[in-house]
């Protein structure tokens, strides 16, 4: 019933529409999963990049982190309240002083480690005078604080002063100290960089500490497959779709076959079948644990009927099979309904003359599925098929409440672990792209695959 | 009428087969039923038995042990559970609200309009359903952390609209497409407005079918367990709480949260489940 209500002129209508749906999916789905991916392979603050002068915006080069490099000379600016703010390490505060000195009042500068300040004294610029002390010396030989004519020890000394001697503060600022370097024995490539992105060493040589340029980077992929989980994770998932999916599909098939045969209480079989649909993965992990575990239902009932005589260790650390077994009908008893509801909706689709026809010419049951009822299936079982392995690729919960996610781990759990446990983003990101890439590579297989069948049949 | 004694036999036989597979098919409709339900059963008797009988082995099922509120009431009053009943409920309706909101226009577009795009759109509403939440809930951790809205059943709403929608969207275009817009244009031709029209006919027609689709968003919220555990620490929902303590956890705790967390899909898909084909035979098409 798709009608184009003014087929003449170009109607904007269903534009407006789907612009809310649109919007919200582009901010809350393509933006993360732009987001994703780049944490997998883009590694921020790798580089340093290093400025022509200190004062400049413009670049030289960029060193990557962890570079020794040599330093060529220093120099020291003054940081602007609002730069201070942004800054982090590596700020060195002076303050401008008044006291009176043996001629006179005198005004010089102290750096901040020599003046005991009020608490929440952290203003720079002019400064409402307030009070302050000189620092005691502690260990050096001259029990006196220099004070400088200008921001910098290197500067004429003004007056010493005395331990204890009051002060009033009337100005501060804020200093960076930038250095030009270069890497070891490559002089050609050289620029300013702030004291904060180095570890300096001594007068000469410095390491880069820090950097503010991302990069390309395989480094959490490689990660990522050296981690010891990987492997085994990758193959548990692979080897649960495998199992999985054909079981589900041949159940969810006779299922619907159920359905659709129309028998009295067809109704009621709906309505068990469909249970699942709504039960969380959680819930039917926490499910299969209260059946498998070694005092839970398949041992009571076991043993009740005098089948065993002590009750078996299904999920053990050493008993991967059976936790893998365990998973593989929690899943089933879960997504088969899924399956099941597709397929449904496909096989009302299929009109009763043709199975009519096909039973007229003496189909029997078999025939009639294999022959009539599965290609015309094959539309809603593609679909399905694509759904169902790319959910399987994501068991996650089940996973995790029937073997407590070591002993049997998955690719989601091992993404869910470099989250949550390690603190690992980029690592996780990388799991999570693994899992989109085999699910978009096993949706194109299906596809083609499918399609490639369609073709030959004609 | 008479027929001659080979053809009776024939009839008979016939009819013969017909019981047969009939009972083939019950025999295989009640064994499949029991898979699901005998797991069900076994977990609800669980959960509303005294503790005693949940440590008990060999355990045995109601009727055979005394029906009791004492492990589900200890579920509840454990730490963190009322709490994160609250904060899934929360989230379920915000998202429902949000998502029925934002999808509903979509969907009516879907399935009235033939507009340049439709197709590429529907495909990939249909791909962004199937993308793994995995992907999502770390990244949207991350921003959500920059952004200073981390830990709130709020982002987690959000988290869950953008997971929602595309099938929401789906189900709702098969709704309004199980509509004649025959109705609408006659409406129309008896002079209401097309927004009248909406009001006024298709509104009240899709009414169960848009209840039917809020409850199964609610039920596909309350459910997402690891987006609600990325997303939250202090502030968690029902399942990720459970998620969480289930390590440390009693059987009892487990067995009565597993159970508690079923409740609503079990009356929830009762209520919808004359919708479950409708809702899903779009997806298939």
């Amino acid at each position: 019933m798709k009608k184009s209500k003014k087929p003449a002129s170009f109607n904007w209508t269903p534009y407006w529409l789907i612009l809310p749906t649109l919007l919200y999916l582009a901010f809350f789905f393509a933006w993360p999963m732009f987001q994703a991916l780049k944490l997998a392979i883009w590694e921020d603050n790798a580089l340093l990049r290093l400025k022509d002068s200190v004062n400049s915006s413009r670049f030289t080069v960029s060193l990557a982190q962890g570079t020794l490099v040599d330093i060529i000379k220093d120099e020291t600016v003054a940081l602007s309240p609002e730069e201070l703010a942004g800054a982090q390490a590596g700020i060195e505060r002076w303050y401008l002083l008044e006291f009176t000195g043996d001629s006179g009042p005198l005004q010089a500068w102290a750096p901040e480690s020599r003046i005991r300040l009020p608490e929440n004294t952290e203003a720079i610029g002019a400064l409402a005078p307030v009070l302050a002390t000189v620092r005691s010396k502690i260990g050096s030989s001259d029990p006196l604080t220099s004070v400088y004519v200008s921001p910098d020890d290197n500067s004429e000394v003004i007056s010493k002063l005395a331990a204890r001697t009051e002060v009033r503060v009337v100005e501060g600022v804020g200093l960076e100290h930038w250095y030009l370097i270069h890497p070891k024995n490559t002089p050609n490539k050289q620029g300013w960089a702030s004291a904060n992105m180095l570890q300096i060493y001594n007068d000469q040589s410095a390491r880069i500490d820090r950097g503010n340029q991302g990069q390309f980077t395989l480094k959490f992929i490689q990660k990522m497959f050296n981690d010891r989980f990987f492997r085994p994770a990758l193959l548990t998932t692979l080897l649960l779709t495998l199992l999985i999916i054909p079981v589900q599909f041949v159940l969810a098939i006779i299922m619907a076959l159920i359905i659709q045969s129309r028998i009295k209480g067809s109704g009621l079989f709906l309505y068990i079948f469909a249970i699942p649909l709504g039960v969380s993965e959680l819930a039917v992990g926490i499910l299969f644990f209260a059946i498998f575990t070694q005092n839970g239902l398949l041992n009571s009932s076991l043993e009740s009927l005098g089948l065993i005589a002590k009750p078996i260790t299904f999920l053990s650390a050493d008993n991967k099979t059976g936790i893998i077994i365990a998973i593989w009908l929690a899943e089933i008893w879960r997504a088969t309904s899924l399956v099941m509801v597709i397929v449904v909706s496909g096989l009302q689709a299929i009109s009763d003359e043709i199975l009519e026809a096909a039973e007229i010419f003496g189909a029997g049951l078999w025939q009639r599925v294999r022959f009539v009822i599965l290609p015309l299936l094959k539309p809603s079982l593609q679909v399905a098929l694509i759904l169902r392995t790319i959910l399987a690729l994501q068991v996650f919960a089940v996973v995790v409440a029937l073997s407590g996610g070591d002993v049997v781990s998955v690719l989601a759990n091992e993404s869910f672990r470099q989250y949550s446990d390690l603190r690992n983003y980029n690592v996780a990101a990388a799991y999570a792209g693994l899992i989109l890439l085999i699910s978009m590579v096993s949706a194109v297989i299906y596809l083609r695959t499918l399609r490639a069948h369609e073709e030959a049949g004609l | 009428m008479t027929l001659d004694p080979e053809s009776q036999q024939l009839q008979r036989r016939m009819k013969r087969r017909r019981a047969l597979s009939r009972g083939l098919i019950y025999f295989i409709a009640i064994f499949i039923s029991l898979w699901i339900l005998v797991p069900l059963y076994f977990l609800g008797s669980m959960a509303f038995t005294d503790q005693a009988s949940v440590r008990a082995y060999p355990k045995q099922v109601l009727p055979l042990i005394p029906f009791s509120l004492d492990t589900m009431s200890f579920f509840l009053k454990s730490h963190g559970i009322l709490k994160g009943l609250l904060n899934s409920i929360i989230v379920a309706i915000i998202t429902l609200v949000l998502s029925t909101l934002i999808a509903a226009p979509a969907g009516y577009a879907v399935s009235r309009y033939f507009f340049k795009g439709r197709d590429v759109f529907r495909l990939s509403i249909l791909a962004v359903r199937a993308f793994p939440i995995v992907i999502l809930a770390i990244p949207l951790a991350v921003v959500f952390i920059s952004l200073g809205i981390f830990d709130s059943v709020y982002s987690l709403a959000l988290m869950h609209t953008a997971l929602t929608l595309p099938t929401t969207v789906l189900i709702l275009s098969s709704v309004f497409a199980s509509i004649p817009y025959e109705l609408e244009e006659a409406a129309m031709v008896f002079g209401c407005t097309p927004v009248q029209a909406f009001r006024k006919v298709v509104f009240p027609l899709v009414l169960p079918g848009i209840a039917a689709s809020a409850i199964f968003t609610f039920v596909m919220s309350w459910n997402e367990v690891f987006a609600a555990s990325v997303l939250s620490l202090q502030n968690r929902t029902l399942p990720a709480q459970v998620f969480f303590a289930l390590s440390q956890s009693s059987e009892a705790y487990q067995f009565a949260g597993g159970f508690f967390m079923m409740i609503p899909s079990l009356i929830f898909i009762f209520i919808i489940r004359n919708y479950l084909f409708n809702m899903w035979g779009q997806v298939s098409k």
